[in-house]
């Protein structure tokens, strides 16, 4: 008889008020973790967007140099021409990147100066407004960082005691803590007093291979893949801030799990009475569980993915307050976190079963 | 009088457990997580709030260590050193590197104080202060990099040899190392110029930090807790904002499950207390009776949390010695204050129901 009737839907939702809060809170518990989860991972697509978005395929850089985050390139601008003259290099420009704290608005503002060539590489990836720094004493500002500043198109602001005016507003142009300036390069050489040096040669080649091992030949400097810097950003970020990231998530993901466990096992215990009617009315155990995992995996199904709104919802949140953090989220973390509560929630429903194995089915026709 | 609320509450003592455990796994996971925060933020100033130092001078408008380049006459530690109310004055020499071996590396402080001076390592864990081409190293990024007494590493360029071990300057930014003033002075090729000069003083170190700026020009003159704090300001904007966006979000998510769980508890005892209104009991009665529940409830599961967060603050300093878990006051008041709302509204919405319920349909049996 039961098989014809979908017994753990309806059992489910014969309480919309309990259900609506059980799914409530395994949807909070598991949308937590995957906005940490999903921040994170954002900090992590950040911390690149200078090599991602540059538009080089290869950065020529001092010996030795590993990643943009933890070290310091300096190169010789006398090795422009012998690099552009290789049959293989459709352009090389030099690029200045500058970590400085700059006041604004009487605020500290930590941001990263990148110089570039005015007709060449280097310079902002993306314009939402205004047109990219031609001379001395203009700049581009990240859209983010300008309107946190009220900074739009035509205003003037100051670094390191010279006067910039802002020509341009640039998108995506963040990286984890700080917001790109990108000024030309002979304005970053008057700021950073670096000479007739540069932080690297962006190079533009179909064949990067060749192309980098003639470069360290004639140059005796490093070029090295974007790709290779990247990874090395992401390392150099997660060995600062990797351990209590890490560590914050896990905690979540813990309680988040425990919250959905107990969610379960008290649905099931409240439900306990019901479960034995149905056994009083001829039901065997393995039909009780059937019933109890169905509305258990109803509960984690529905739940993880009501966690999932509540995840978009606090990424829309995070970015209307905090534009400058974003986030990232690929779909194994959301099976991984769906699949652990889903193991905890059937734990969690197995453990009261055997308390119903002992019960005397005439027994629920008598106040418990 | 019978304690009806707390009696009600502890009868079905699975339920009541159920209630509070829900409660306090929302309040641990609040703490601990705003615990690692807070320790995290407190860890960057640490070579500031373990100075000897009660103020930091510092070139005119420089207000911290982290990202900035103060450049100051040494000479001027000799001339402060006259001024009535201080007691010692001593330059150090600061640069930021990243500390190097073959099997990685961190970025780090680079502190040059003068040998036998205030400015260095305030405890030794293991090994003796560097001499010249010496390096004292924090024992956390040391075992990070595997880096042993009498190993050689590198930083701004050139090789050191590890003469110490000092513990606790490593934080989520950074890592901190110190050699002597002189070989710092060398590797940057500074010559008679200090980073920042360390102050002890006599008397009150704020009026010494005005006699400072008034007698020196082109000096920033601050005590040490607001030095400490314009410190933790920059690099919590810099660095740790991430942290907090976490911590806050762990917080809302805590309240949200506690108050579902304070409003599943009163929904599953509705027919009890329905019962209660039908022997006579008034509509405050009723609203008291679940408040008072509530309250129970958060307060146990508090006091469990507290516990389980202290707890796990002291399995995490023994498995991560670089991650410090710190319960603040602030931080309990807020999460006390915040569970005790979110259940006297989580309690009191399924009443509503009670409010207008005829006493008499709770005799009928259940449907």
């Amino acid at each position: 008889m039961f098989g014809r009737v979908p017994a753990a839907r309806r059992m489910t939702t014969a309480d919309p008020k309990r259900l609506a809060v059980s799914l409530l809170g395994v949807g909070a518990a598991i949308g937590l973790v995957l906005l940490l989860q999903g921040l994170w991972n954002g900090q992590l697509v950040q911390i690149t967007a200078y090599e991602d978005h540059v538009g080089a395929d290869l950065f020529v850089a001092q010996p030795d140099t590993e990643s943009l985050l933890g070290d310091t390139s300096r190169v010789p601008l006398s090795a422009l021409e012998p690099i552009r003259a290789l049959p293989m290099v459709r352009a090389a420009d030099p690029a200045h990147l500058h970590a400085t704290i700059t006041e604004l608005h009487g605020g500290k503002e930590f941001v990263f100066i990148a110089g570039y060539a005015p007709t060449g590489l280097g310079g902002p990836w993306e314009l939402r407004d205004g047109r990219t720094a031609r001379a001395g004493g203009e700049a581009v500002v990240d859209s983010i960082l300008a309107e946190e500043h009220g900074l739009t198109i035509g205003d003037s602001f100051d670094i390191k005691g010279r006067e910039f005016e802002v020509v341009g507003l640039s998108e995506n142009s963040r990286s984890w803590m700080a917001a790109f300036i990108f000024v030309t390069d002979d304005s970053a050489r008057l700021l950073t007093g670096s000479g007739e040096t540069a932080s690297f040669i962006l190079v533009q080649t179909d064949q990067p291979a060749e192309a980098a091992a003639a470069i360290e030949e004639i140059t005796g400097l490093s070029a090295v893949d974007p790709a290779f810097l990247a990874e090395n950003d992401r390392q150099v970020l997660a060995g600062i801030m990797e351990n209590p990231v890490l560590l914050m998530i896990g905690i979540a993901f813990a309680a988040a799990t425990l919250v959905v466990a107990l969610t379960v096992y008290s649905g099931v215990v409240e439900r306990l009475r019901e479960y034995g009617i149905v056994k009083a009315m001829g039901a065997g155990r393995l039909r009780i569980l059937r019933l109890i995992l169905g509305q258990t995996v109803l509960l984690a199904v529905v739940g993880s993915g009501i966690g999932y709104l509540m995840y978009l919802g606090g990424v829309w949140l995070v970015g209307r307050l905090r534009p400058q953090f974003w986030f990232s989220l690929e779909w194994r973390h959301l099976l991984v976190i769906t699949a652990a509560s889903a193991v905890m929630a059937l734990v969690a429903a197995v453990m009261p079963v055997r308390r119903l194995g002992r019960l005397d089915p005439a027994s629920v026709y008598r106040g418990w | 009088m019978v304690p009806v609320a707390r009696r009600m509450l502890f009868t079905d003592r699975r339920r009541a457990l159920l209630g509070v455990a829900g409660v306090a796994i929302a309040l641990v996971m609040a703490l601990t997580l705003d615990g690692i925060f807070a320790g995290t933020t407190r860890q960057v100033s640490r070579y500031i709030d373990t100075s000897p130092a009660d103020v930091f001078v510092s070139q005119e408008g420089v207000r911290t260590i982290h990202m900035a380049i103060s450049v100051v006459p040494a000479a001027a530690a000799d001339e402060i050193s006259t001024l009535p109310g201080v007691d010692w004055a001593e330059p150090i020499l600061f640069s930021s590197d990243a500390l190097r071996v073959p099997g990685g590396r961190r970025p780090s402080y680079v502190i040059g104080y003068q040998p036998g001076g205030r400015g260095g390592p305030q405890i030794l864990t293991e090994g003796r202060s560097p001499g010249s081409g010496e390096i004292v190293v924090d024992d956390s990024a040391a075992t990070a990099l595997g880096i042993v007494l009498g190993d050689e590493v590198e930083v701004l360029g050139r090789t050191w040899l590890v003469s110490g071990l000092t513990s606790g300057m490593t934080s989520i930014v950074n890592t901190s190392v110190y050699v002597t003033f002189d070989d710092l002075a060398a590797a940057l090729g500074s010559q008679g110029a200090a980073s920042y000069i360390l102050i002890g003083t006599e008397g009150d170190p704020d009026t010494v930090a005005d006699r400072i700026e008034a007698a020196i020009p082109g000096v920033e003159s601050q005590t040490r807790p607001r030095f400490s704090a314009e410190e933790r300001s920059v690099v919590r904007e810099m660095s740790t904002d991430l942290l907090s966006i976490m911590s806050f979000a762990a917080l809302l998510v805590g309240l949200a499950v506690i108050g579902l769980v304070l409003y599943a508890t009163v929904l599953s005892r509705l027919r009890d207390i329905g019962v209660m209104k039908a022997l006579g009991l008034g509509r405050s009665g009723v609203t008291r009776l679940v408040l008072i529940q509530g309250l129970w409830t958060v307060t146990i599961a508090f006091v469990l949390a507290v516990a389980a967060t202290f707890g796990i603050g002291a399995v995490v300093a023994a498995i991560a010695p670089d991650i410090d878990v710190v319960v603040e006051t602030a931080s309990l008041l807020r999460a006390g204050a915040g569970s005790v709302l979110v259940a006297a509204i989580g309690v009191i919405i399924p009443l509503i129901k009670v409010w207008r319920v005829d006493p008499a349909t709770v005799f009928r049996s259940p449907s």
